[in-house]
């Protein structure tokens, strides 16, 4: 996915002004996940709950070599094949390569985040191979040839009408289709694709070092299909992704479907260790499951930012998020969004090209108190603001203001005599003597001061 | 009991009657308030813009200005937070100072249920209809759940559930100016959700200048009133206007 | 076969190893605390119904017969069924046999059971298109398979895992086109889970 993180204010503002019905289901899908989120941890002992998960993944991500090796060493064992990739044109490569020798023609996709990340199906359509998106939202965006906009639920900034159009005009749905009628157009042409398809290609929730267990999670089953028809099943999983035991998975199974989707767990979930070996299995005789690294290196060696490695990708932070509502992922110019993206693409891009989002928070602190595993979200959005002004990238602007500031703050004179002057030129004046009112402006009223200040009123006595 | 009013600029300058009714709440309910006027801005939009340096004199500044303080009174939950959460960890190694000023910091309604221990004020808002707007900080850094509608509650008003009360109102100092269109959109979430009520009431400034001003260029007028005009108003039980402000 | 790596594994593992080298090593929590339902198998029941399965109390005497009565009456245009290798001959009921991708319903026969998430556990040996081509999955599941929890019926497993197995939580769904909530969008629209044993049970906790 191309990267254009840099016009995230532009792009925001766009998509609120001339696109408002993405605002309105973006909000409107948000809030149901959360309420039903919120539901869901009401029923566990939820604050011990993500304590523990934290500890686990802090544990993974601290012992991670040592892990690694253990999974590679049981999916050998198993009969899966174990790919390691250093960025995203290696881990590209190893696929391509994968479906080259394989004759492949047709590939049928779960939904996954890490793909979009490494620019798979442009890669494999270049290549004349077929991609089947399997994940409806997945499907209805492949269709429209648009990235994804929210982790869990992809379009969930497009409506019914839209998707409406969308099917009439290329599967030839009645006009006033309801959701039943699509989504049984879309399971006719996706079930054809399962069924003749040669490779399945998912990601991976979570990889268990112990046993070698590639896990997934989904509601639809398109992933246990992807998984059990095709001969070859490719699992591309990033490193972060390991959990030392199978009594650990059975907790994140549990925590991050109800994180996800307010669900005890989802529909479905997949534990694939290796290729079909026993009698009466159908299911695909090679499994591969390439680890990728591409920037996750890089997060783990950051003194702050390795936390954000526990995610467990599950959307909370996106759906409790009041920015993210505004817009939805888009705006915000790369796979990750919402505030996990604001904090995990400075540390996967490089925080040149993840500006300006660390700034796109109000710091409301609500996606901390949601996530699964406490990745400290505003205490990192934070320290990706301090190095961008370490490193000269914030606007000189605003810079000279609040070394003002400080410099006025600390002087009781200067405070004091600037406090009066701003008072008297009253809100007007003020918004033009000083440019970053004329930005709080253009969208509000200008705020009105009081008449005299408090420390006048206190001068005189407060009665 | 000795209290020491951290005003914070944003009350200085625009909601000096607020903060001149935290005053007079505080004596009602038996404390001396002291004001030392050398005090300034808390430098939380240093801190959230990421610059430590600036915070930290700010910091500074203030812990040396609040040095003799017993107890810290800030009737703003964004900068109380400032200061009882961010101090600390802006403080220089050896420097006790700011860690010491935040463990005796309050947030005016956390100071008044919690060191107090009061939570009836008197009946001056019977028949009042309030909403409240549950600022972030007081509500996820201060975990103030509960406070400001025990207290409004305790001065009479009957609370009128809002669903976005503890929902963001956008403001977030710098954000509110870089992000305009996103700030100004989730205002208008809190606008257009907002019930029919007499009070909108806020325990942070900030937070009622981003409603008010999205509000009246939206051409609402929506009588936002902050915390400590609504509870003196309580406790006063006079039939003065509460709108003083905005 | 050998995976490529191109110099990529020590490259990461190294990498790996000195992002973490002078980072305090966080210590394992160990197990997650917490007790699963008394009454396993009801407790079963009533999240496997909540995520809109089906359960049907199946006597310890339940056979094939009484299945085929079941599925004359519930599902009278089912006329050929698909059933799982492993399935024993005294559960199938007597239709004819076809291919899972042309069957009316698939049978099964579950591995085990979670009451904690309302959870079938079907291993890969069991034959996955039966467990996910047919609109109507049927899974036979023994009373004292139920486990109470999760985390144990999975420790349970790994002491020899099939090559994959799935858990089956309920029907197939999907809220994607205007949040309206469609089942049997890929997997199974129904998913009948025939307990066999008392709905009653002792728990098979271990």
């Amino acid at each position: 996915m191309r990267i254009e993180i840099g016009d995230y204010g532009a792009r925001a503002r766009q998509v609120i002004r001339e696109d408002p019905q993405v605002r309105e289901a973006v909000t409107g899908a948000t809030l149901a996940f959360d309420a039903k989120r919120r539901r869901s941890y009401d029923e566990i002992d939820s604050d011990a709950w993500r304590r523990w998960a934290e500890a686990v993944k802090s544990h993974a991500l601290t012992h991670l070599d040592r892990y690694l090796a253990e999974a590679e060493a049981r999916l050998i064992e198993n009969g899966a094949v174990v790919h390691w990739a250093a960025d995203a044109g290696e881990a590209r490569q190893i696929v391509m390569e994968l479906a080259a020798e394989n004759g492949v023609r047709r590939v049928v996709k779960g939904k996954s985040m890490v793909t979009e990340e490494i620019d798979l199906n442009p890669a494999l359509e270049g290549a004349g191979i077929e991609i089947f998106e399997t994940d409806l939202g997945e499907y209805i965006l492949q269709l429209l040839d648009e990235p994804p906009s929210h982790i869990l639920g992809p379009a969930i900034h497009r409506t019914l009408e839209q998707v409406r159009e969308l099917f009439a005009e290329r599967l030839e749905t009645p006009p006033d289709g309801n959701p039943d009628t699509l989504a049984r157009a879309a399971r006719k042409v996706l079930r054809d694709a399962f069924l003749s398809a040669e490779m399945g290609i998912t990601g991976g929730n979570f990889l268990v070092a112990e046993t070698g267990t590639v896990a997934l999670i989904e509601n639809e089953g398109n992933i246990r299909l992807t998984t059990s028809l095709p001969r070859i099943h490719v699992a591309i999983v990033g490193i972060e992704k390991l959990l030392p035991r199978m009594s650990d998975l059975a907790g994140f199974l549990q925590l991050t479907s109800r994180a996800a989707t307010g669900q005890p767990i989802g529909c479905f979930v997949s534990l694939i260790q290796g290729p079909a070996a026993r009698p009466g299995d159908d299911g695909p005789k090679e499994v591969h499951v390439v680890l990728v690294d591409n920037g996750r290196t890089d997060v783990l060696a950051h003194e702050h930012a390795w936390e954000a490695l526990r995610c467990v990708r599950c959307g909370a932070c996106l759906n409790v998020c009041p920015v993210y509502r505004q817009t939805g992922g888009h705006a915000y110019g790369w796979v990750y969004s919402g505030p996990i993206g604001s904090v995990l693409d400075p540390g996967l891009l490089g925080l040149r090209e993840a500006m300006p989002l660390p700034f796109a928070s109000s710091l409301c602190g609500a996606c901390f108190d949601a996530c699964p595993v406490r990745i400290p979200i505003p205490e990192l959005l934070l320290e990706w603001r301090r190095e961008a002004q370490e490193e000269g990238l914030t606007p000189w602007r605003e810079r000279a203001a609040l070394t003002t500031l400080a410099q006025m703050a600390t002087r009781p004179g200067l405070y004091r005599l600037a406090g009066r002057i701003g008072s008297r030129l009253g809100g007007s004046a003020l918004g033009r003597a000083l440019p970053m009112l004329g930005d709080w402006a253009r969208e509000r009223a200008l705020p009105k001061p009081s008449e005299r200040s408090f420390r006048e009123l206190w001068r005189e006595g407060i009665e | 009991m000795k209290v020491t009013l951290f005003v914070t600029c944003l009350a200085d300058h625009y909601f000096a009657q607020a903060a001149a009714d935290s005053v007079r709440l505080l004596r009602r309910l038996g404390c001396e308030v002291h004001f030392p006027e050398a005090q300034s801005c808390c430098g939380q939009p240093a801190w959230n813009a990421g610059r430590n340096r600036e915070a930290r004199r700010m910091a500074e500044h203030t812990a040396r200005v609040l040095a003799d303080a017993e107890a810290v009174v800030v009737p703003s939950g964004s900068c109380a937070a400032m200061l009882k959460k961010s101090y600390p960890k802006l403080a220089v190694a050896g420097d006790g100072s700011l860690a010491e000023l935040a463990a005796h910091t309050w947030e005016l309604g956390e100071f008044i249920v919690h060191r107090l221990g009061v939570t009836e004020l008197g009946n001056g808002l019977a028949g009042r209809r309030v909403a409240i707007h549950q600022g972030c900080h007081a509500l996820r850094e201060l975990r103030l759940e509960t406070e400001p509608e025990l207290l409004l509650r305790g001065a009479g008003a009957e609370i009128v559930p809002w669903e976005a009360q503890d929902e963001c109102c956008g403001f977030g100092g710098l954000f509110a100016v870089k992000m305009g269109a996103v700030s100004a959109a989730m205002a208008d979430r809190k606008l257009d959700t907002l019930p029919a009520v007499d009070w909108v009431v806020s325990g942070d400034g900030g937070c009622i200048l981003q409603l008010d001003g999205r509000a009246r260029m939206r051409r609402a007028r929506i009588p936002f009133v902050h915390l400590a005009t609504a509870l003196w108003e309580g406790v006063s039980s006079l039939a003065a206007s509460p709108e003083r402000e905005n | 076969m050998i995976g490529r790596s191109g110099g990529a594994r020590d490259r990461i593992l190294r990498r790996v190893g000195a992002a973490t080298a002078a980072r305090e090593r966080r210590p394992h929590p160990g197990a997650l605390a917490g007790d699963g339902p008394d009454d396993v198998v009801a407790a079963f029941a009533d999240r496997f119904r909540r995520s809109g399965g089906e359960v049907v109390a199946a006597g310890m005497g339940w056979r094939g017969g009484e299945l085929l009565r079941w599925l004359r009456d519930q599902v009278p245009e089912v006329t050929a069924v698909a059933t799982a290798p492993d399935l024993p001959g005294e559960l199938r009921p007597d239709l004819p046999e076809v291919a899972a991708r042309e069957a009316g319903a698939g049978v099964s026969v579950g591995w085990g059971g979670v009451a904690e998430t309302g959870s079938l556990i079907l291993p890969s040996t069991g034959g996955r298109a039966v467990q996910l081509l047919p609109p109507l999955h049927i899974v036979w599941i023994s009373a004292d398979r139920i486990f109470a929890r999760l985390e144990h019926a999975l420790l349970s497993l790994a002491a020899d895992l099939p090559a994959a197995a799935g858990l089956h939580s309920g029907p197939s769904k999907s809220a994607d086109i205007g949040r309206t909530v469609v089942t049997g969008v890929h997997g199974p629209g129904r998913c009948v889970a025939f307990v066999r044993g008392a709905l009653r049970s002792p728990a098979a906790t271990e």
